[in-house]
């Protein structure tokens, strides 16, 4: 069935149980998500890994839907693909769940399953079950997506955010901020115009290539909603140490930092979503930074800072000075301010 | 000059106790984002003044803004910066929770074009701000002139500087001044305040120009004469901005106004004068006098003029943290004891 | 109280400037600027270009450092 017979918007119809529902599925969803687990029945019968195997579970609202680097499909399986990749999983299954506002227009729905796909396709993850319903107009924003992802670990992989020892240096995977300032544009808030894209990527192909020259490696995390300086906090606090970074070595794209000079935000707290931060022994950082500036999203990785004894439960910063001060702890909601 | 060498000649102060009062929250947040004072040696004293209008905007504004909100059913557009700041009963987030319509917007002229855009709405800008950003709202009020539109009005709660500097000078030695105040106002005042024996120098904002302004105050001191030094050339003119002053003067007049923690400065206050009452929101909306309910315990005041450290006061990290503020001082990321709190004494 | 931005002007029209920081644009008002050109440099505060900049920062310190030395020496 072709997806014109659908009509042009979602209705409650679709989410109802009954025929039209069937129709949406098979004419978006299992179009897409299409291989042999993808199942029909109550639920998807799988091959059990061995070994131990790593569960996740992460809930999507992005608004706008649709931006410069992807959509919120595309961030639903890179969340959920990332989080597994940091615990060393090879990601192997997925479901989806979502829920759909009324009038939603069914070619955009298509593009956010095809983006699903696409993604899943490249971080070798097979979307093997799924929930579809539709609310209300005004009770949810467009489409909201949860995906949980079953990955196994690989063998003598063990990475914790609390395995952080003094000494170890601190890898970022790549420029910061770029997700959460794409997003802020977009949102056309402060009539600010800057030509950026949101950093969304699926990483197990990067933390595989890793994985594949050091096994040594404390921590990976990625850095979503909090960015960076929150995962390097929430680090100090899981492994009771300090973090000394230095200013000018974190890289941030010149025109994410123009737009946080505009509104006085910190690019260290603007989320990513394709970004990891990495915890090893120095004896790795050669070799790891060598495997990341190789692969395709993370060509500008970079050593921004060491794990220090010195400070527990407090991020330092080097400040372009040569001084040293308390990087500010993450707060709630972002706000420009003018003072 | 590099840092490095601006650096070296603050170091070779071996004077007595100078006490520099950064009277700009910019400068504080600077200041302490860039470590600024663990290179400054120990007879050299940053104390954060009174120059963040978050800080110093009184419980009462707040409520008002609420009011406005909540029960007069406006749309509210704010600087991002006012929005945690606790009223008597809750804060403008608080306030948008329970169904308050509130924005944030980057400039008063965002405020005044969302409500040409949106005639069925009543708009109000909660105009805050020290010279450097009292124009703008201005410029807003003669757009909706311009405009001809009925929908829009700012809450006023702007101020001036230089009472302020009158009323704290025996606490300082040197004043930070506040760069972007001057590129407004000129350095007329300041060099007045030198010629009575109260020494300044204006200050830019990067590490570079903090530097040079601390290192000139230096040099100024060991002459042991009152001075003024305008460190801040590419910027700040002896003049200031003409058209900035004009269209101050034309919508806008001093009156006596509260200072949260200070209490009321005559004449520091600027409000719409009487023609511009249409956009008034005081006016507009009839609202009542509000007298609003201030933490007994929060000794913000005493910080804003220096009298005490931030970590002197009983609710500071205890009751008061940025997450949950009982002072303004805690809210704004400028504020002396926000900054003291993310930034720690502890360095 | 006031965060400034540094911005170069691309362009002037009907009092409004269309700035530039690090490739990040926006609108600003110009009404409280004269003669402003594309190519020169201002000070933005809330919205709303405040100055004009002249020389950059290291010249700046070069200048005033120097000049109090000398006035200070004498």
């Amino acid at each position: 069935m072709n997806i014109e017979n659908l009509g042009k918007t979602v209705t409650l119809a679709h989410g109802a149980g009954g025929r039209q529902t069937s129709e949406l599925i098979d004419s978006v969803f299992k179009a897409h998500f299409t291989n042999p687990y993808f199942t029909a029945d109550d639920a998807a019968v799988l091959e059990a890994p061995k070994g131990r195997i790593a569960m996740t579970t992460d809930g999507f609202i992005v608004s706008p839907q649709f931006f410069p680097g992807g959509n919120i499909g595309k961030l639903s399986i890179c969340g959920t693909v990332n989080d597994l990749a940091c615990m060393g999983a090879e990601p192997l299954y997925l479901s989806c769940a979502f829920v759909i506002e009324e009038g939603f227009p069914m070619d955009k729905l298509e593009e956010i399953a095809s983006a699903m796909e696409l993604t899943a396709k490249e971080a070798g993850v097979k979307i093997v079950s799924g929930d579809t319903k539709v609310a209300g107009r005004g009770q949810v924003d467009g489409v909201f997506i949860t995906t949980t992802g079953v990955g196994r670990i690989l063998e003598g992989v063990n990475t914790s955010g609390a395995l952080a020892k003094p000494g170890d240096v601190v890898i970022v995977s790549g420029d910061v901020g770029r997700h959460g300032c794409t997003i802020m544009l977009q949102r056309e808030d402060f009539g600010i115009e800057a030509d950026v894209t949101s950093d969304c990527a699926p990483l197990w192909n990067t933390v595989k290539a890793m994985l594949e020259v050091s096994k040594d490696i404390h921590v990976i995390r990625d850095a979503t909603r909090g960015g960076v300086g929150t995962v390097l906090y929430e680090i100090t606090g899981q492994s009771n140490v300090g973090i000394h970074i230095k200013a000018t070595d974190i890289p941030v794209d010149p025109k994410v930092k123009g737009v946080c000079g505009m509104l006085g935000l910190e690019p260290l707290y603007l989320a990513c979503e394709g970004r990891l931060v990495i915890i090893a022994p120095e004896s790795e950082s050669e070799k790891i930074l060598g495997v990341l500036r190789s692969m395709p999203y993370s060509g500008n990785a970079a050593v921004i800072g060491r794990v220090t004894e010195d400070h527990p439960g407090r991020v330092i910063m080097e400040t372009e000075i040569g001084s040293e001060t308390i990087l500010s702890q993450p707060g709630g909601e972002l706000l420009p301010r003018i003072c | 000059m590099k840092n490095e060498e601006l650096i070296d000649i603050i170091k070779s102060y071996d004077g007595p106790k100078l006490r520099i009062m950064e009277v700009c929250g910019t400068h504080t947040h600077e200041i302490f984002r860039l470590g600024i004072r663990q290179v400054l040696p120990d007879n050299i004293e940053l104390i954060s003044g009174p120059g963040c209008p978050v800080c110093v905007t009184p419980v009462a504004f707040i409520d008002e803004a609420i009011m406005l909100a909540l029960e007069k059913g406006c749309t509210v557009c704010t600087f991002g910066d006012l929005i945690r700041v606790p009223g008597s009963e809750m804060s403008l987030a608080g306030a948008r929770a329970q169904g308050g319509k509130i924005d944030i917007v980057y400039s008063p002229m965002d405020a005044e074009s969302y409500a040409a855009a949106h005639r069925d709405e009543q708009v109000v800008f909660l105009s805050v701000g020290f010279e450097t950003t009292t124009p703008a709202s201005c410029i807003a009020v003669s757009m909706a002139e311009k405009d001809g539109i009925d929908n829009f009005s700012l809450l006023t709660a702007n101020k001036t500087m230089p009472k302020a500097y009158e009323m704290l000078k025996d606490y300082v030695d040197v004043y930070l001044y506040p760069g972007h105040v001057n590129a407004i106002m000129g350095n007329s005042e300041c060099i007045e305040l030198a010629k009575r024996g109260v020494s300044g120098v204006v200050s830019g904002f990067t590490a570079n120009e903090i530097l040079s302004a601390l290192a000139a105050a230096v040099i100024k001191v060991r002459e042991g004469k009152p001075f003024f030094v305008n460190a801040y050339p590419r910027v700040v003119t002896d003049e200031g901005s003409p058209a900035a002053k004009s269209i101050m003067n034309k919508y806008m007049e001093a009156y006596d106004c509260e200072w949260r923690g200070l209490g009321i400065i005559p004449g520091s206050g600027r409000r719409l004068k009487d023609e511009y009452a249409a956009y008034d929101a005081r006016k507009k909306y009839a609202l009542p006098k509000i007298s609003g309910k201030v933490n007994k315990a929060c000794r913000c005041g005493e910080v804003l003029q220096g009298l005490i450290k931030p970590s002197d006061c009983p609710c500071f990290g205890t009751a008061c943290v940025p997450t949950h503020p009982v002072g303004a001082c805690m809210v704004s990321g400028e504020g002396a004891c926000s900054a003291y709190y993310q930034y720690g004494g502890e360095l | 109280m006031c965060v400034g931005l540094s911005a170069k002007v691309l362009k002037v029209q009907d009092g409004t400037a269309l700035i530039d920081s690090n490739g990040a644009k926006l609108e600003v008002s110009s009404a409280m600027l004269e003669s402003l050109e594309p190519g020169d440099y201002v000070m933005v505060h809330a919205g709303v270009a405040i100055a004009k900049i002249t020389e950059d920062e290291d010249e700046q310190s070069d200048e005033l450092i120097g000049n109090l030395r000398k006035t200070s020496a004498r």
